[in-house]
């Protein structure tokens, strides 16, 4: 939980793997990095067993670049496509059982203020819809409801994509897929309804076709979590196997998902936006400036 | 064989938007060198695909041909590629990568 646990033991270096050399001298760690530099550093995250063309897997190296100190942060998940990508980034990963991911993230959020005090260490818990919105539900709601100070992440591709396609909770209704072949017959829960009657200081969904601001939303809300509250983004991340999206056709499916129904929608309570304007620097809360007079009506 | 990511320098240096590299759902597979553009005289650097990693999705393709509007991806057969880069030949600058290109095709 330092930049030391990356660094390599003296005399150790040219043993090492060319991307773990890579990672600690051109890596993220100890600097700023951003979406717009993309290309030109090594990222944390490595290579993975996801599906070609999976919008989650782009989903999740954004958000690896977004996080505000990666040296820092642990990520907790659950069951799910997520974890075999999150799992393989130079940050630390904790695997809770099926969904537990909040309780477990809890618990560390806890121990890790007690152990390092106001030094902030964020905890970001990347879960599936199911992982969140079904199996983990109680535990999720309950850590909002406690005001627990981590960021939950929902990775919605709407299906259980890992199992063979069973319909989920965030299915949207009607939806036919394998597993479920007479349609969806309930509507997608409205979890971002809940999670805001459930007291989370800060809520978002994206759509990972517009990356910086995936990485503005995630970079608030790691922290806002630090010091205010419960935050929550729900990212639609397609299934391209079981919505049998050609891979090349993913980021269209996203586009027309995000206007059909996962617009970008930003609640933030006023203690959120006080916080971020006075620790982090951040303008976008200030009070505008008042618009200037009319001028005289033209004769 | 398989289908890769295949960038056209000559297209990309002209309008180097970056785009490709921040869709691409595969970390650390296209990446951007200023030396690949204009040390050939073109205006700006290029982005390069480090086939060894490209899982042939065509995400970056359609985010090329669609909203950059530039056409300078093409999938194409990893032994048509005369040169290509590969993870072990790029080096890290302080702003960009270099990538020096070889042959991808083993034997």
């Amino acid at each position: 939980m330092s930049l030391d646990y990356v660094k390599f033991s003296s005399g150790f270096e040219k043993f090492m793997p060319k991307e773990y050399r890579d990672m600690v001298e051109h890596g993220p760690f100890g600097k700023k990095v951003s979406v717009s530099q993309m290309g030109s550093f090594k990222e944390v995250l490595e290579e993975h067993p996801m599906c070609a063309g999976c919008a989650m897997t782009l989903f999740i190296r954004l958000a690896m670049i977004a996080f505000p100190n990666p040296e820092d942060t642990i990520t907790v998940g659950t069951a799910g496509c997520g974890r075999l990508a999150i799992s393989q980034a130079a940050i630390p990963f904790v695997y809770g059982n099926y969904g537990d991911q909040n309780g477990v993230a809890s618990g560390l959020s806890r121990g890790l203020r007690l152990r390092f005090g106001d030094k902030p260490k964020d905890v970001v818990v990347m879960a599936g819809d199911g992982g969140t919105a079904d199996i983990g539900f109680q535990q999720v709601l309950h850590s909002w409801f406690r005001k627990e100070r981590f960021t939950t992440i929902m990775l919605d591709n709407e299906v259980y994509g890992n199992t063979g396609g069973q319909e989920s909770g965030m299915t949207n209704r009607g939806a036919v897929l394998k597993m479920a072949p007479l349609g969806k017959k309930f509507e997608k829960m409205d979890m971002l309804q809940m999670a805001k009657v459930a007291g989370c200081a800060y809520v978002a969904t994206v759509v990972p076709n517009n990356p910086r601001r995936v990485e503005s939303v995630i970079k608030k809300a790691v922290l806002i979590a630090r010091e205010v509250g419960s935050t929550y983004i729900q990212a639609y991340t397609s299934c391209n196997i079981e919505y049998a999206i050609p891979t090349d056709k993913v980021m269209e499916d996203a586009k027309n998902v995000e206007n059909d129904r996962y617009q970008f929608s930003e609640y933030i309570t006023d203690e959120a936006k006080q916080f971020l304007t006075e620790r982090y620097g951040y303008k976008e809360f200030l009070p505008k400036p008042a618009a200037p007079a009319p001028g005289l009506p033209k004769a | 064989m398989y289908l890769v990511a295949d960038i056209s320098v000559e297209i990309c240096a002209a309008k180097s938007c970056k785009l490709c590299t921040q869709y691409c759902p595969e970390a650390n597979t296209i990446l951007y060198s200023d030396e690949m553009g204009k040390d050939k005289g073109f205006k700006y650097g290029s982005a390069y695909v480090a086939v060894d990693r490209c899982k042939g999705c065509a995400q970056c393709v359609w985010v090329c041909d669609n909203m950059a509007k530039n056409n300078a991806i093409k999938m194409i057969m990893i032994d048509q590629l005369p040169v290509a880069a590969l993870t072990d030949n790029i080096t890290y600058g302080e702003k960009s990568t270099t990538a020096t290109l070889v042959s991808p095709v083993v034997g």
